[in-house]
């Protein structure tokens, strides 16, 4: 043993000690810690506490010799990470303390950056899967809370309709105009909810039709003018006349970001004008680039809140007149990303601000015929009978609406079902002019109720009857999704009047054209 | 005479197996994740409700990336408790725990093993008893060494068990 301490002491990284059973140190050098002879091991260090387990009731046998990599032990003097060796025999233990500090202090710096790196793998897995979990959930909250508000927004605009059309004194005509305006704003703000969900989540699909673009610059001539006149400002359009009747892009999403920002100019402008002027950026082939430029001559804004413009629920002027969601020119600038366009913003405060803002379209290059887009007028056919339409609506406040409005044209007769089942019991009994027919009704919806209709029925009056959809769930999918189960029109609550007054004419004059 | 008792905590890594090492021998904590490498042993005083001491001498080892098999044999000798800690956060660091108890049972009879849910701090107590009881996954506590939710109570409860 001797000797062995003797040799080892050469090694300045290894200690040799020996211990009798009761821990008491026999021999010792000092290579790595100071120890002394006569002390108690166990005080030296609590890992040594495992030697007072040293008997084979803990699963030791004395004869085997026992390996401890890696062991971190301090003293007062120093601190180490040893691999230990320990030798039983008969009367005593000789511990061997090998001195690997340095080499596992690098194992310890890769095996930091590896664990790492695989704890932040799963931090950013975590933090994702709750992104994912917190998107869905508030897409469908919207979509929720879209259905539920839409319903009685329907309800009031409908019935304010019908209240403006009673004899009021000034004070009722304007108590109704503001009730009016308010739910206006509630409609636009759900849209606004709606669309920036949608970009969001990715699920806002841009469209490509071929559409009168002169019309709808002609369109928001049409309503600013009058917009401007009321407000005592001027409004002038300038549209360069090279540009394409019919352009080929998403018109409802063109509409929407120059509409936004149109109507962000006039809330904005209160002397002074506005100007919006098109003109081409360049055309190539079938390919078109168009600027849109809309300059004020508004309330500004600071160089410092430019940058923040188009975030969400950003608004910089706290004056109450002036109303907005926050959302608008956010949406805008969603829309022109996923457009492939870009949009500039200049902004000088109580001069004015100028949006600059590039699209791109593309144009047919042979097709010069054009397309009547305006809205056809119809007239019901001539009848010595007042026309039946059976609604198929289980809320009551919607059938009282709709009700009051068909019998106050004193033109129809109209029946109520109040689900699928109950609607097609009313048809086996009765001929229908027209169904408008409601989508999420009970017992059948009002996809299943159509196709029953459309398929089940030899009798054409009952299969080819027309039916109109209508639902809260207003976006282009709604629109399709009843073409393809059969319907032959929708309409979006909330509606007006007179879009539902004339989708039931026309539908209604195109069956008696057949 | 003061009873002296080898507890080793072992578990997979970056679970805060050393966070709890360090709230019950130094009452510290640190946001810093610091691997440990090998075994780091410290001794804790707990005085039980009798009246006597018990010397609780704590082994956490380093964490293991799959099974409780990984961890060195040799620490494991002589144990008097297993506590395998677990981070509530990441299913992975307990989706083995029942193999891995069975494991530890089998192969050192007569030492106590307790599981510990960690980092309860960062979860709905509610929600993640619930989604444990759903999985089959035991725990015999769940802590939190950051808050020091459950930590001092647990090896109070633990010294008591290994005394009697």
């Amino acid at each position: 043993m001797n000797n062995q301490i003797e040799t080892y002491q050469f090694n300045p990284q290894v200690q040799v000690t020996k211990v009798a059973y009761d821990g008491s140190i026999q021999e010792t050098d000092t290579t790595l810690f100071n120890w002394s002879k006569g002390a108690s091991i166990y005080d030296a260090h609590p890992f040594f506490e495992i030697l007072k387990t040293f008997d084979e009731a803990n699963g030791f046998d004395r004869k085997q010799e026992l390996n401890f990599p890696c062991i971190h032990i301090e003293d007062v003097n120093a601190a180490r990470i040893c691999d230990l060796t320990i030798q039983p025999d008969a009367k005593h233990i000789t511990i061997f303390l090998y001195d690997y500090t340095n080499k596992y202090r690098d194992l310890n710096r890769i095996a930091q950056q590896r664990n790492e790196s695989i704890l932040i793998g799963r931090e950013l897995e975590l933090k994702n899967k709750y992104l994912i979990e917190k998107e869905e959930f508030k897409n469908s909250f919207i979509a929720n809370i879209n259905h539920e508000i839409r319903t009685p927004l329907t309800s009031i605009l409908g019935f304010v309709e019908v209240l403006e059309k009673t004899q009021l004194n000034f004070e009722q005509e304007e108590l109704s105009r503001i009730i009016k305006r308010e739910s206006l704003h509630l409609n636009a703000l759900i849209d606004d909810m709606v669309d920036i969900s949608k970009i969001e989540s990715g699920k806002l699909k841009i469209v490509e039709e071929r559409f009168a673009f002169q019309d709808l610059i002609d369109g928001f001539n049409e309503t600013y003018a009058k917009v401007a006149q009321e407000k005592g400002i001027l409004f002038e359009t300038e549209i360069e006349s090279s540009i394409q009747e019919y352009v080929i892009g998403d018109r409802t999403r063109v509409y929407q970001i120059l509409n936004n920002l149109i109507n962000n100019a006039f809330k904005f402008t209160e002397e002074g004008k506005i100007k919006f002027t098109v003109s081409k950026n360049y055309q190539r082939t079938n390919k078109l680039s168009l600027s849109f430029r809309i300059e004020d001559t508004g309330i500004g804004i600071h160089e410092e809140n430019v940058p923040h413009l188009f975030e969400r629920f950003t608004r910089f002027n706290h004056d109450k007149q002036i109303t907005g969601t926050g959302l608008g020119l956010a949406i805008v600038k969603n829309l022109v990303d996923l457009l492939n366009g870009e949009i500039k913003v200049e902004s000088v405060p109580d001069i004015g601000t100028i949006f600059n803002l590039k699209l791109p379209f593309k144009f047919e290059v042979t097709k010069n015929t054009t397309i009547e887009r305006k809205k056809k007028k119809y007239s019901l056919p001539k009848s010595k009978n007042k026309f039946r339409i059976l609604l198929v609506e289980d809320e009551e406040i919607t059938q009282y609406l709709v009700m009051k409005i068909l019998i106050a044209q004193s033109t129809y007769f109209v029946d109520i079902a109040i689900n699928g089942e109950h609607a097609i019991k009313y048809i086996e009994r009765r001929k229908y002019d027209l169904i408008l027919m409601d989508l999420t009704i009970s017992k059948l919806d009002g996809f299943q109720t159509t196709q029953m209709i459309r398929n089940n029925y030899g009798d054409k009056f009952i299969s080819e009857v027309p039916i109109i959809g209508f639902s809260g769930k207003a976006d282009n999918n709604a629109r399709d999704k009843c073409i393809r189960s059969g319907m032959d029109d929708f309409i979006a609550k909330p509606f007006e009047q007179e879009e539902l007054l004339y989708k039931i004419t026309k539908q209604i004059a195109k069956k008696a054209a057949e | 005479m003061t009873l002296s008792k080898k507890v080793v905590i072992l578990g997979h890594f970056g679970v805060g197996k050393t966070s709890l090492f360090r709230r019950i021998i130094d009452n510290e904590f640190s946001e810093e994740y610091k691997v440990t490498l090998g075994v780091q042993i410290k001794k804790k005083m707990i005085t039980l409700p009798d009246g006597r001491e018990l010397s609780m001498i704590l082994w956490d080892t380093e964490g293991h990336s799959n099974t409780v098999e990984d961890t060195r044999k040799s620490y494991l000798l002589g144990s008097h408790a297993f506590i395998y800690v677990f981070d509530l956060t990441r299913e992975d660091t307990y989706k083995n725990l029942n193999q891995d108890l069975e494991y530890l049972t089998k192969n050192y009879k007569n030492v106590t093993a307790k599981a510990i849910g960690n980092k309860l701090d960062l979860v709905n107590e509610k929600e993640i008893k619930a989604q444990l009881k759903e999985q089959n996954i035991p725990f015999d506590c769940l802590t939190s060494a950051k808050m020091n939710k459950n930590v001092q109570d647990f090896f109070s409860d633990l010294a008591s068990e290994l005394a009697k």
